[in-house]
């Protein structure tokens, strides 16, 4: 596909291998594979399309065949529907909003506060307790379930935003992330401040955190996202309808309306549409969050 | 420096580390050892009396057919994680250098993983639907007379779930594959490419096997974070039809809060642990030795 033509001595010479990528002619092959890979990436993306599409349909043309991508009149009324009453996205949105933004924050904060301790201050029982961090990795959300069930229960803060926001606060996996970010900082840069009589506390909020931005919105983002498609810990621990996040109030309207197909592609596309939007605004720090995560993790 | 400074180190090391670790103790580690001992007993929501049962959980899990319904299930599930790394390690692989609009493409890929899985299990549902949904309506239009029936039949719906995994889990991987595919040493590329090989050949014999570490990572990391995913699978099928998608993480759900069966549920969750637990010492292992490639 690559006719690249190179000139063998030009390359054993250690010479910059740049200079074989051609300049900006286009290359048969790459306008091949890009078409493929463009076909290939607009298959990943028809479902969402097709929900656009169908949540503007009138119930008639939901199934016709050859599918009808574009609606010959847009309908709005399944979207008015689904936004608005009592049981509406706007409730839904509203809730999801402030517990993954509450959630978020303190997470961010606490396991950052964590992360310095444990990357920076050299204290008994350190490594025992980061140990203890380490394996709690590996429980599954499963196994906590039945005793939160039992605990929020008992706490009276069952059926609650709290039995979400509370537990929301605490990530293990922030504590991981801003610890490896944490310890990555040179000791020089911290030290000169200690020399100048500057204690842990300083050395946090007025060197540390300032420092650690980007891997603070990097955790920001990850965890936001998270809080925010929460649909299992919602499910157990929601019960009233005007509690429910975006997730299960999605859910409790496919429920209700189970061959309301128009009315269901709205209600999927107020799901994701408003995330779809964030996404492609904050692709970028997204996908180098995402990536720099995994790597790291 | 004597030991007035290691007690204040001490102190201040529990002073930032205090606030998360307290909330840790509340809902990881108390939850996971009260859930280890309710494992031993017949606790159910409705009878708040707890009596010690001894291993009658655990014996009842090993004969019972749903469990292993649920783990053959869960097998079934599991299988997408490899299809979608093989085919995330081709997109990658083709989006790194040889095609234009190479980060619109990306973005494109990427999509599925950022939305809420819950809200595109409702559209694959409709997407799905065996008599006049889009997906046979084109396989009939192509001459499938008998296209399968998806979610609808207990023989499809664990592929039909695949699928949909599949699809989802793609830019995930296929954005870890790029990060990798970045360090790889141009040189090695080129020498291969000077020695005469073809693209698909400098792809199979050179960068696979330079990012084998990432496959790995991806395999057991993907592998541990699909045992566990719930969402995507109750919204849709809430295990059905029959118990044809009862996956582990559903099994659990349903003894838990659907028969209130607590005691049985953790000991179930307890087996999924030791399923994570198994994945995880296989990538110690791994790990060693592929530290180098």
């Amino acid at each position: 596909m690559e006719n690249v033509k190179s000139n063998p001595s030009e390359a054993a010479g250690g010479a910059p291998a740049r200079r074989l990528r051609l300049g900006e002619v286009l290359k048969p092959g790459k306008v091949l594979l890009t078409l493929l890979m463009s076909a290939f990436a607009l298959l990943m993306v028809v479902p969402f399309v097709w929900m656009i599409g169908t949540s503007f349909k009138t119930p008639a043309e939901v199934f016709q065949y050859p599918v009808k991508w574009i609606p010959t009149t847009l309908h709005w009324e399944h979207h008015i529907r689904v936004w608005t009453g009592p049981d509406g996205f706007a409730t839904y949105y509203l809730n999801s909003i402030k517990i993954s933004l509450i959630s978020t924050v303190g997470a961010v904060f606490l396991s950052s506060l964590a992360a310095y301790g444990f990357a920076r201050i050299k204290f008994k029982g350190r490594e025992p307790l980061f140990l203890l961090y380490l394996s709690m990795m590996m429980v599954p959300p499963q196994v906590l379930f039945v005793p939160k069930f039992i605990l929020f229960d008992a706490i009276g803060i069952y059926n609650t935003h709290l039995a979400l926001i509370l537990p929301g606060m605490f990530t293990i996996f922030g504590v991981f992330m801003m610890r490896q970010f944490f310890l990555s900082v040179p000791g020089e840069i911290t030290e000169a401040a200690f020399i100048d009589g500057a204690g842990h506390f300083r050395i946090f909020f007025r060197l540390m955190l300032p420092l650690a931005k980007p891997a603070i919105a990097t955790l920001a983002i990850i965890d936001f996202s998270w809080h925010w498609n929460d649909y299992e810990n919602a499910l157990v621990f929601l019960l009233d309808k005007n509690l429910f996040t975006v997730p299960l109030g999605l859910q409790n309207f496919i429920m209700e309306n189970t061959v309301d197909y128009n009315g269901m592609m709205a209600a999927a596309t107020a799901g994701i549409v408003p995330m779809l939007a964030v996404f492609l605004i904050g692709q970028r720090y997204i996908i180098q969050g995402v990536a720099g995560s995994a790597v790291k993790g | 420096m004597g030991k007035s400074w290691l007690k204040r180190q001490s102190l201040l090391g529990y002073a930032f580390i205090g606030p998360n670790m307290l909330g840790v103790l509340l809902f990881f580690v108390l939850p996971a050892v009260y859930s280890f001992y309710l494992m031993f007993t017949d606790y159910t929501f409705m009878n708040p009396e707890i009596h010690f049962v001894g291993l009658d959980n655990i014996r009842r899990m090993l004969g019972d057919d749903l469990f292993y319904t649920a783990l053959r299930n869960t097998v079934v599930f599991l299988l997408s994680v490899p299809v979608s790394i093989m085919l995330a390690f081709l997109v990658a692989a083709a989006l790194n250098k040889s095609v234009y609009w190479k980060k619109t493409l990306r973005a494109l890929y990427f999509m599925p993983y950022i939305t809420s899985g819950v809200a595109v299990a409702f559209v694959w549902m409709l997407l799905f639907q065996p008599a006049d949904g889009p997906i046979n309506g084109f396989l009939r239009a192509i001459g499938i007379s008998h296209p399968p029936g998806w979610l609808s039949t207990t023989e499809s719906s664990m592929f039909a779930i695949d699928i949909i995994w599949i699809w989802f889990m793609l830019g995930y991987n296929m954005i870890i594959y790029l990060a990798a595919l970045q360090e790889i040493p141009e040189e090695l590329v080129e020498a291969a490419r000077i020695d005469g090989a073809k693209p698909w050949q400098i792809i199979r014999s050179v960068v696979w096997p330079l990012v084998s570490p990432t496959t790995f990572l991806l395999l057991i990391t993907g592998l541990i974070m699909s045992i566990k995913t719930f969402g995507i699978i109750q919204a849709i099928t809430q295990g059905g039809p029959g118990s044809s998608t009862t996956v582990l993480s559903l099994f659990i759900y349903q003894n838990a809060f659907r028969y209130y069966e607590m005691g049985y549920a953790s000991a179930i969750s307890w087996a999924m642990f030791a399923i994570i637990l198994l994945f995880t010492v296989l990538q110690w292992i791994g790990q060693k030795r592929w530290v180098h490639y």
